[in-house]
């Protein structure tokens, strides 16, 4: 065992971990943030990406005492006092899911992409989300949605009133 | 070498279970407290848009808002099966027995108004908006809240069932009609084959689906590109490998399905040409959309290197392979 410290959401976090556990655990298992989904667990499907000191990771890839002493953004932290994020807002409006399980790592690709290059082209958008597998949507509304999410952005309306 | 290719690919596709196999499905529609309808159904919602077609066919034939509409599925203690979320059924046959089972709940209500209106008759009564009321003298007027609250120890609830009509081939003969409805479409591709890789690239794909009638433009849509990109898949990367029954390659980073990279933008085209039979002529498109596109795509192939592919995937192994059987029969 040992004490980690960790902020996840803008929240202070100072957990007891087991050396051998992974991230996706930790948020999962211990702390109860199942928003990020496990899928292949190898690191090739992007179920469990989440955002670590800015850059998109593997959840599943990254050891829990990796973590210490970094500041972390899951699926969770993109909704705002009940209101959603322009990018979960433009998925809604697209219609981008469809089972959805591979939908809180998409977005989150897409905030890490969007966060970096707040103007990408539609292949640059195609490019962000390589390394994110969806069997049911062929991705199409996704890109869609990241484009919206765009615009929504330039516009500065991020506080848009929660209508869902 | 870089060649280019246009390939056609059509298909039709009988949906439900068909052969003459009893397929059924059942719904329920019962009046809740505070004049709501719940709408009892075991259409199972797997991301295809069941729960958002079955609401907007009871909209359509209780003529009230789906805001007011309350479904309930995927629970076997609370309705009656409606059969598997499999097929490509649960729009057309599913669907139809929500249609009838809301037709008999308005039946049902505008029996109980007229009793309590004082009236001769059901006939020239109007369902809507959660109220009943008499189109000649709507002042005549019941709301379904009322209703609810005076048949709160009598609970309304009425049932819809549709059985799809098949009839089985003849063992003998192959005669029959296996299947009703079916669906059309056509998937038309740009590729470039890489006569040095055996790499295949798509750049331009149109694909149209007939659905009877687009419950809804967008969830057709998005099945059309999933379709398209499992099928994408399924033509140029997916290959189970198995070895006595085993598959070998169970890993996604040895089963490739395609990235956001290897989808391109599809135009998709909705063809609307309402089914007769069908709950406001709608079809189910789910299987169809997978069908036409690795013709087309194999298709495309030929017509840009010459070569026939007749197994799948067109890995860049197996298409180089081809391409050099073709160059060396050529050069005899």
């Amino acid at each position: 065992m040992m004490e980690i410290q960790l902020i996840i959401n803008d929240i202070n976090y100072k957990v007891d971990i087991d050396v051998n556990m992974r991230l996706i655990d930790l948020l999962r298992d211990k702390l109860g943030l199942t928003g990020t989904k496990e899928g292949c667990g190898e690191g090739e499907c992007g179920a469990c990406t989440i955002i670590m000191d800015g850059e998109s990771v593997n959840s599943c890839l990254v050891m829990a005492f990796q973590a210490n002493g970094s500041n972390i953004i899951t699926i969770e932290g993109l909704e705002n006092n009940g209101e959603l994020d322009p990018i979960q807002r433009a998925y809604m409006e697209e219609g981008s899911v469809q089972c959805g399980f591979c939908i809180p790592g998409l977005i989150i690709s897409t905030k890490a992409l969007l966060d970096k290059h707040p103007n990408p082209t539609r292949e640059e958008i195609r490019e962000g989300m390589s390394g994110n597998l969806c069997r049911c949507t062929g991705y199409n509304k996704a890109i869609d949605a990241a484009q919206k999410a765009i615009e929504y952005l330039k516009e500065g309306q991020n506080d848009f009133k929660n209508s869902w | 070498m870089k060649k280019r290719g246009v390939g056609l690919g059509v298909s039709f596709y009988g949906t439900g279970y068909g052969n003459g196999f009893p397929d059924v499905s059942n719904a329920e529609v019962q009046l809740l407290e505070g004049g709501k309808v719940g709408i009892f159904v075991g259409a199972t919602e797997v991301g295809q848009g069941a729960k958002t077609a079955m609401i907007q066919i009871g909209a359509e034939a209780l003529n009230m808002d789906h805001k007011d509409i309350v479904l309930v599925s995927e629970d076997t203690s609370q309705m009656m099966d409606s059969g598997t979320a499999a097929a490509t059924r649960q729009t057309y046959n599913t669907g139809n027995a929500v249609k009838i089972a809301c037709e008999n709940f308005n039946k049902r209500l505008f029996d109980l108004a007229k009793v309590e209106l004082g009236l001769n008759s059901t006939a020239g009564l109007v369902a809507q908006d959660g109220d009943i009321y008499l189109g000649i003298f709507p002042q005549k007027r019941i709301s379904y809240k009322d209703l609810s609250e005076k048949y709160k120890d009598d609970i309304i609830r009425v049932v819809g069932s549709f059985t799809a009509q098949t009839v089985k081939m003849d063992d003998e003969t192959g005669q029959g009609a296996p299947y009703w409805p079916y669906t059309f479409n056509a998937c038309m591709v740009l590729v470039e084959v890489d006569t040095n890789t055996g790499r295949v690239e798509l750049l331009k794909a149109a694909f149209a689906q007939d659905v009877g009638r687009a419950v809804n433009p967008s969830l057709v849509k998005g099945q059309m590109d999933g379709g398209f990109a499992m099928s994408l898949g399924y033509t140029l990367f997916e290959d189970l490998a198995l070895e006595n029954g085993v598959m070998k390659n169970r890993k996604f980073s040895k089963y490739l399905l395609p990235t956001s990279m290897d989808m391109i933008d599809v135009e998709n085209i909705i063809i609307e040409d309402p089914e007769s039979t069908a709950p406001y002529g709608a079809k189910g498109i789910g299987e169809p959309v997978t069908i036409p596109i690795g013709p087309a795509i194999l298709n495309a192939i030929y017509d840009a290197s010459g070569v026939r592919i007749f197994n799948l995937p067109v890995t860049p192994e197996k298409l180089m392979k081809a391409l050099r059987e073709s160059e060396e029969s050529e050069a005899i």
